[in-house]
């Protein structure tokens, strides 16, 4: 856990779950593991406050707990599904791209909501869709719940482990704590549900729609007093699902610049296959044979067998070792070698961090160093053809950023500086996590300026925010154009440019945000596959 | 009698340097002796030592017996009022030939102390007999060789270097036109629109190729090789445009060395411009100083102003 790790995690809960949360949260990063009444001695607040917020953590599961076998329960907070808060955004975007607004709104709801049950999900977006669409029309639970049938059939959804079933015991005391376990098998079956119902409206201005409304949110109201259907089943977001999703992406996206369109397909037919045979943290996928892969193309894509051929032959031979040929059964089985692709993914952030910030020259030396592991200085004036004083330069800057380090070879047992090697090297793991971190605290500084720009212009925003409540009010109640045009001076113009400007700023720095979490998600995913890897 | 001695002496050097123009090969003793059978072995002797120390005649060792061969008559004047040393001196540099000498090794081998050797250098270089060469290596050290030779690539650095500087606006316009070379090949096999193993076969250019491109576009002065656009086409490959596989090919095919031959392909890059370095931050020179409530804080950060209101 590093300062910059901390910092940013309580920036995000201040964010997402307010002051108290961030405090609990904060004392239990910095501290480890604690059972709670440590806790609330530690933060300063009142028991009950410090139940509610590890409520709220535990619900979306930022804390974990364990029973600790004196009979304690601790509570350890989860530092890395804490950053994940910032990954929203791109989780509910993907859920759209994939599955349209009622994948994208069962996803948000589901975040936003840490665990919840199906029939909970599915009517709420419902009622959520239906506010959206014309006068007249709602949404119905079939399409909403197929939907969501979808999503864990792909297992972007998965179900929360759930209370063991153990008999009971009169005599033994229950636990201090109810431990959680769910079988493998049952983590992505839907139960049978019969969702029947449509989307409701928060207002609605039809009075024949309102009679219909009335009469089922009478029978709703009945109905909700007894206990849904699917009482205790609840459903979270797989994030590790989705990560695949975003690295399979980042594949495909390399292979179509490196090559070209029809590559990048098949390359993505091949992930696609093995979506829910590899295991998370493979290194290879299953290996599948050409034929497979011929049956599997999408149908718009209608090249041959001896075409795909080629290409999955090109793929194999590239120097980029993305796609590996494992046997000649079926045509040729191929597989992709996932942990390469995350490397040379790495190496490519790397050395465009190096190239923005130093410039192309220096990026030069720095890939001719990855290459050739070890060099000396006039080895790499020679290589990279750079006239010797520049290439002097830019490695001494490079090796005070500690981009690139310095490996001594002596030739007496004395180290005496005239008789020694030095040679230049690059520490690849090294210099991945130190950008890591440097991204947190980038991630961190863009979180500040964006609520100080806020908390600047908060005089302004609120009374934006009261004018607006005035129109609102004053169009309900139908008042005239001319009044209505009044209540609109009350913001002046250069007010109306502020506004606009902060809009404008607060969105750059938002998308800014997410872009730097790409560059999180690659170097992470590289840290943590290579140190999986035996 | 004694005038009458060196008068002798004289007419006997003079025939006996015109025997050896007759023998521009060398005649030895017995060649003279035959041709002047009066003249005594002493007198002869002191002939041949006052040519000697003349520097007329050169004195060489053969198999038969000893030689005398006349000494080139350009060499003879140069040579002409310098002392053995400085000749000692001077026949190692000659020795050494196209790669030069330093200094060192010519006290090593002529056993002079250092302070002799520097005035011998001197003198000779204000003769002009010699010259001093900058090491491209080591750009300390001097190397000596004749004034008349040119020298050796190893020691200048070959295409690369002019007067010792290194040409880096020379590489760089190398860099771009093989680059672009490289480009429109790729272009034109991607547009053929064939079966994908011809489209890539057909992007690849063989060093040969390059070379020649480069040989006929005629922007270098200077002749270069094979192994110079390797390394040039390495460079590329260091800038992540260029991708290189080796394979097998016969003997004999053009361009093909020691049965291999090096195939070059322009690529585009793998990723584009990564998150981070489009935020300030990820440029920002005075990052590690940054902390909120400091003098340089996100709230405050200059940079990103500019940024913003970009």
């Amino acid at each position: 856990m590093t300062q910059a790790e901390l910092r940013l995690c309580s920036l995000l809960l201040r964010e997402h779950f307010g002051e108290i949360v961030e405090k609990v949260g904060n004392s239990l990063l910095r501290t480890g593991p604690r059972p709670l009444r440590l806790l609330v001695g530690d933060t300063g607040l009142l028991l009950d406050q410090v139940k509610k917020a590890l409520c709220v953590l535990i619900q979306h599961n930022l804390v974990r707990y364990e029973v600790q076998p004196r009979g304690s329960v601790e509570y350890e907070a989860q530092s890395k599904r804490i950053l994940r808060l910032l990954r929203y955004p791109r989780y509910i975007y993907t859920a759209k791209t994939l599955y349209g607004d009622p994948g994208e709104l069962l996803v948000e709801e589901l975040l936003l909501h840490g665990h919840l049950p199906m029939s909970c999900a599915v009517a709420r977006v419902a009622d959520r869709l239906t506010e959206t669409m014309e006068d007249g029309k709602t949404m119905d639970y079939t399409e909403v719940s197929s939907t969501f049938v979808r999503l864990a059939d792909t297992h972007f959804i998965q179900r929360c482990p759930i209370v063991a079933e153990s008999p009971r015991n009169t005599k033994a005391p229950p636990p201090p704590a109810p431990a959680l376990a769910i079988a493998e098998k049952d983590m992505y079956t839907v139960p049978r549900l019969s969702l029947i119902g449509k989307g409701k409206r928060r207002h609605s201005c039809d009075e024949e729609e309102e009679g219909e409304h009335k009469a089922k949110r009478q029978k709703q109201e009945g109905g909700s007093s007894e206990t849904p259907p699917d009482d205790g089943i609840y459903w979270q977001v797989n994030l590790e699902r989705f990560h695949q999703h975003f690295r399979d992406q980042a594949l495909v996206s390399a292979v179509a610049s490196r090559m070209d369109q029809t590559s990048s397909e098949v390359v993505r037919t091949m992930l696609r296959m093995s979506e829910v045979t590899t295991a998370s943290g493979a290194s290879h996928t299953q290996p599948l044979s050409s034929n497979e892969i011929f049956r599997s193309l999408p149908a718009g894509y209608n090249i041959g067998k001896q075409v795909l051929d080629q290409y999955l032959a090109l793929l194999a031979d590239d120097p980029l070792e993305f796609v590996g040929k494992s046997g000649d059964s079926g045509g040729g089985t191929y597989t992709v070698n996932l942990h390469k692709a995350l490397v040379s993914l790495a190496t490519a952030t790397l050395e465009s961090i190096v190239e923005e910030r130093f410039g192309s020259r220096c990026a030069r030396i720095f890939r001719l160093l990855l290459r050739k592991k070890h060099l000396e200085q006039k080895q790499v004036e020679d290589f990279a053809m750079i006239p010797a004083k520049e290439a002097k330069d830019m490695l001494y800057r490079m090796l005070s950023e500690n981009l690139v380090s310095l490996q001594e070879i002596p030739k007496t047992p004395d180290h005496a500086p005239s008789r020694t090697f030095y040679l230049y090297t690059v520490n690849v793991m090294a210099a991945a996590r130190m950008l890591l971190h440097r991204c947190y605290k980038s991630v961190a500084n863009l979180m500040e300026r964006r609520q100080y720009e806020m908390r600047e212009n908060k005089r302004l925003l609120e009374k934006s925010q009261r004018v607006e409540a005035i129109l609102a009010s004053m169009q309900a109640t139908g008042a005239e154009a001319a009044q209505l045009h009044e209540v609109e001076e009350m913001i002046t113009g250069p007010e109306r440019q502020q506004l606009e400007n902060l809009k404008r700023n607060v969105n750059k720095i938002d998308a800014s945000e997410n872009q730097v979490d790409e560059t999180i998600f690659v170097l992470e995913s590289f840290i943590e596959s290579t140190m999986k890897r035996p | 009698m004694q005038q009458n001695m060196t008068f002798k002496v004289l007419l006997s050097s003079c025939r006996i340097i015109e025997l050896c123009h007759q023998f521009p090969h060398g005649i030895t003793d017995q060649v003279i002796q035959n041709d002047m059978p009066h003249m005594e072995a002493q007198q002869r002797a002191v002939a041949i030592n006052r040519l000697l120390s003349m520097g007329q005649l050169d004195l060489l060792r053969s198999s038969t017996g000893l030689l005398y061969r006349i000494k080139d008559s350009q060499n003879a004047s140069k040579m002409k009022g310098s002392d053995n040393q400085e000749k000692l001196v001077y026949q190692i540099i000659e020795d050494a030939g196209n790669k030069g000498i330093w200094s060192r090794d010519i006290r090593y081998k002529s056993n002079l102390p250092l302070t002799e050797i520097n005035k011998i250098l001197k003198n000779l270089e204000s003769k002009k007999l010699i010259k001093a060469v900058k090491s491209v290596a080591a750009s300390k050290k001097k190397v000596y060789m004749l004034y008349n030779l040119q020298p050796d690539r190893s020691v200048t650095g070959g295409a690369w270097y002019s007067d010792q500087d290194f040409e880096s606006e020379f590489v760089e316009v190398l860099n771009q036109q093989c680059f672009k070379f490289l480009q429109s090949k790729a272009e034109a096999a991607r547009d053929s629109k064939q079966n994908p193993m011809i489209q890539r076969n057909s992007s690849f250019a063989s060093s040969h190729e390059v070379w020649k491109y480069i040989c006929e576009l005629g922007i270098s002065k200077v002749e270069l090789s094979m192994e110079d656009i390797e390394t040039i086409l390495n460079t590329l490959i260091y800038d992540g445009k260029v991708e290189m596989t080796i394979i097998a090919a016969k003997e004999g095919t053009v361009g093909s060395v020691d049965g291999q031959m090096r195939l070059y392909r322009a690529v585009s890059p793998l990723i584009q411009p990564t998150g981070l370095v489009r935020t300030p931050c990820g440029l920002c020179p005075v990052f590690d100083d940054c902390h909120e409530g400091g003098e340089i804080s996100p709230s405050n950060c200059i940079y990103m102003t500019e940024w913003l209101e970009f």
